[in-house]
């Protein structure tokens, strides 16, 4: 496969007894935007680390960008952009400053230097605040200069581990526009976040729990699997009032699976045969009248949860 | 195909605007070590003037105040009170106000003319021996000069047999802080640029953009030399500003070569902020940074022969100052300005310099590991 530009064969990592990321597989093709979904804790930014060549796996390969992660560590240099966790750019220094220094960095000089500087400037809008001090920009913009200084060199990848914690809502979505726009122009991303929706919006997503990747694969068709979907039973979103008082009557009901309560609606897996009847007639028993009840695709969330208690069941803790 | 110096020039730039940015952190690097350098000029000085001194004159002439006055003229001493009573000088004594009591018994005249001996008495406090040392032999001189004169004229030679012509070459008032000032400088320097570089790379660390190093192509060697390059400058310059207040303040000469002075000061900070960087390699955050420092400033101090000369010490400690650059350092400052050395005079210790300062630096280099623990 020609376009895969990071692939990783049982990466595993262990600090001592600990095993942080036990035997990862997974790949990613050119221009895709990868998102790798977990709690905090469950081995994301080791992942990243490790495919930066930052961190020595203790078993497994990787390559990315062509280039094997473990033995040409400093051929991958010049390839990949990483914006790690933590905010990680010189507090000291101006926006213009600090693009000037990652240019350097990476062997940028001359009329190179300018022009990348001036794309990425324009690219996110970055121009009215050259002059401030990066310790003195909000969130979502050091976030910004964050992503310009790491793709000043050009990398065919970028690496984002949890690019939106912390910021504001409207920050985050202007930040995956951001994202988008990069990946329209042929740039890989892999982004770690632990936001749900943020995952809705990945071309692909992997989800990693407890060191172990769990699933892997194009969001639709993670919600079209047999596990998370078994035979015999359906998904229905139900709009009504007193969701809480509605979801204790529904989780009583013979042949509900699960119900969780998702805005002003109540999302259930039960089994196909209990019909709408069923259901108006328990919520009218809780003084509940004239519930909407139409059937719905699991979000990521459900996939998810349901994975996970899958995997609980499989393996317990 | 790949510069060994990767990335030099950018840590250079970025170094130099954060320190020169932070006008506080600058006051700090810059200001404690002027202000030490002063505090232990003055503190550190042997010559001790006018102690306070009673006098108990049980004898009450004209021979007995020439005593005293002798006595005070050799400035060494200065007359604080008069005590009635032995038991009186023991309790100023004790109380510590002053550190020596001299008692002129009631005959003391009266023997004198008698051509018999007449007794003087010295009380000294001897807890200070630097003190007590420079008291007696203030006074002995002082009654032996005296006891010279009267047998000079009763003998009616008009020379002493004997004369000692002293000659004390480099440092002819015997001032300490000749001695003293030049030492401190080695060791001022020295706390002043292991904390600046010592605190740099452990500063990245904790706040994450050293990661952001390790994933460009940095090199470990651009990273090193362009972290070092601008606490070089500052180092140099703090160290002409101490050789200015040495020589201006503590009128302090320097008799030798500036230029051999300067370059070995070059030599001596690159050492020492080498050592900064190779302590910033292995400390996890400030505060290790900080204790590592200080295990090596404190043997620099004590077995430098910053104060005390350490052909006196106990092999042990002399096998501790003998690979601390300090040592070198020093001997190198009093050679080049007390003594006014030549290059054949001094060149060992600048090689010395040279060669700790090569290790040091390849050290921090080797030991940096481009990978997270």
């Amino acid at each position: 496969m020609p376009d895969v530009v990071i692939e990783c064969q049982n990466l595993t990592k262990r600090f001592g007894h600990f095993t942080a990321v036990d035997h990862v597989t997974f790949s990613v093709s050119k221009g895709s935007i990868f998102g790798l979904l977990g709690p905090n804790g469950s081995g994301k930014s080791t992942i990243i680390r490790m495919l930066c060549g930052i961190l020595e796996p203790t078993e497994g390969s990787a390559r990315v960008a062509g280039v094997d992660v473990v033995k040409n560590a400093d051929d991958l240099k010049g390839k990949i952009g990483y914006m790690s966790q933590k905010f990680s750019l010189y507090d000291e220094l101006t926006v213009s400053e600090n693009l000037q220094f990652y240019g350097r960095l990476y062997g940028l000089t001359g009329a190179r230097l300018a022009e990348r500087r001036g794309a990425l400037i324009a690219l996110t809008h970055l121009e009215p605040y050259l002059d401030r001090r990066a310790a003195l920009l909000s969130g979502g913009w050091r976030q910004r200069l964050a992503m310009a200084c790491a793709l000043l060199h050009e990398p065919p990848v970028l690496f984002l581990d949890e690019p939106t914690a912390g910021i504001d809502p409207v920050a985050r979505r202007e930040l995956w526009d951001l994202l988008f726009e990069f990946s329209s122009r042929g740039i890989t991303l892999f982004v770690t976040t632990h936001y749900m929706d943020e995952a809705e919006r990945c071309s692909h997503v992997g989800y990693i729990y407890m060191s172990k990747l769990i699933v892997c694969g194009v969001p639709d068709d993670l919600r079209n699997l047999p596990e998370v979907n078994p035979s015999g039973t359906r998904r229905i979103e139900i709009t009504c009032e007193h969701v809480t008082v509605g979801l204790q009557a529904v989780r009583r009901l013979p042949g509900v699976r699960s119900a969780t309560v998702f805005g002003q609606s109540i999302h259930l897996l039960a089994d196909a045969n209990v019909p709408d009847d069923a259901f108006r007639q328990t919520l009218a028993a809780a003084g509940i009248r004239n519930p909407d009840i139409r059937p719905i695709a699991p979000s990521l969330e459900d996939v998810f949860v349901t994975l996970t208690a899958h995997q609980e069941r499989l393996a317990p803790a | 195909m790949k510069p060994p110096f990767r990335g030099f020039t950018a840590i250079l730039y970025k170094e130099f605007i954060v320190v020169l940015r932070d006008p506080l952190t600058l006051f700090f690097m810059l200001f404690p070590p002027i202000v030490e350098m002063i505090a232990f000029g003055y503190a550190l000085d042997n010559d001790v003037k006018h102690m306070p001194l009673v006098v108990l004159d049980q004898d009450r002439t004209q021979e007995s105040r020439l005593m005293v006055h002798r006595l005070e003229n050799t400035q060494t001493f200065r007359v604080v009170g008069e005590a009635y009573s032995l038991n009186e000088i023991a309790s100023v004594l004790r109380q510590g106000k002053a550190y020596a009591g001299l008692q002129i018994p009631p005959n003391f005249t009266r023997d004198l003319r008698a051509g018999r001996t007449a007794h003087v008495q010295i009380i000294i406090d001897g807890s200070s021996s630097t003190i007590a040392l420079q008291a007696l032999n203030t006074a002995l001189g002082v009654t032996f000069r005296d006891s010279v004169e009267l047998l000079l004229t009763e003998s009616g030679r008009r020379l002493p047999p004997v004369e000692l012509r002293p000659q004390v070459l480099y440092n002819p008032a015997m001032r300490s802080p000749n001695f003293f000032v030049p030492g401190v400088i080695g060791v001022v320097l020295q706390i002043a640029t292991t904390f600046a570089t010592a605190m740099s790379l452990v500063r990245e660390r904790e706040r994450g953009t050293l990661e952001q190093l390790l994933v460009s192509p940095l090199s470990r060697w651009g990273l090193m030399l362009g972290k070092l390059f601008p606490y070089l400058c500052i180092g140099m310059s703090m160290a002409i500003g101490l050789f200015a207040i040495m020589n201006w303040l503590f009128k302090v000469p320097i008799a030798g070569s500036i230029t051999a002075l300067l370059t070995g000061t070059l030599i001596y900070v690159f050492a020492l902020l080498s050592l900064g960087l190779l302590v910033s390699t292995r400390a996890q955050n400030q505060m290790q940074a900080l204790q590592m420092s200080m295990v090596m400033i404190l043997p620099s101090v004590f077995f430098s022969g910053f104060i005390f000369p350490r052909e006196t010490m106990p092999w042990i400690f002399y096998a501790i100052g003998s690979v601390l650059p300090t040592t070198y350092f020093i001997s190198l400052l009093r050679g080049i300005i007390l003594r006014g050395a030549y290059f054949p005079e001094y060149w060992h210790n600048m090689l010395i310099l040279a060669i700790m300062g090569a290790i040091l630096f390849a050290l921090c280099v080797f030991r940096f590991r481009r990978k997270l623990a």
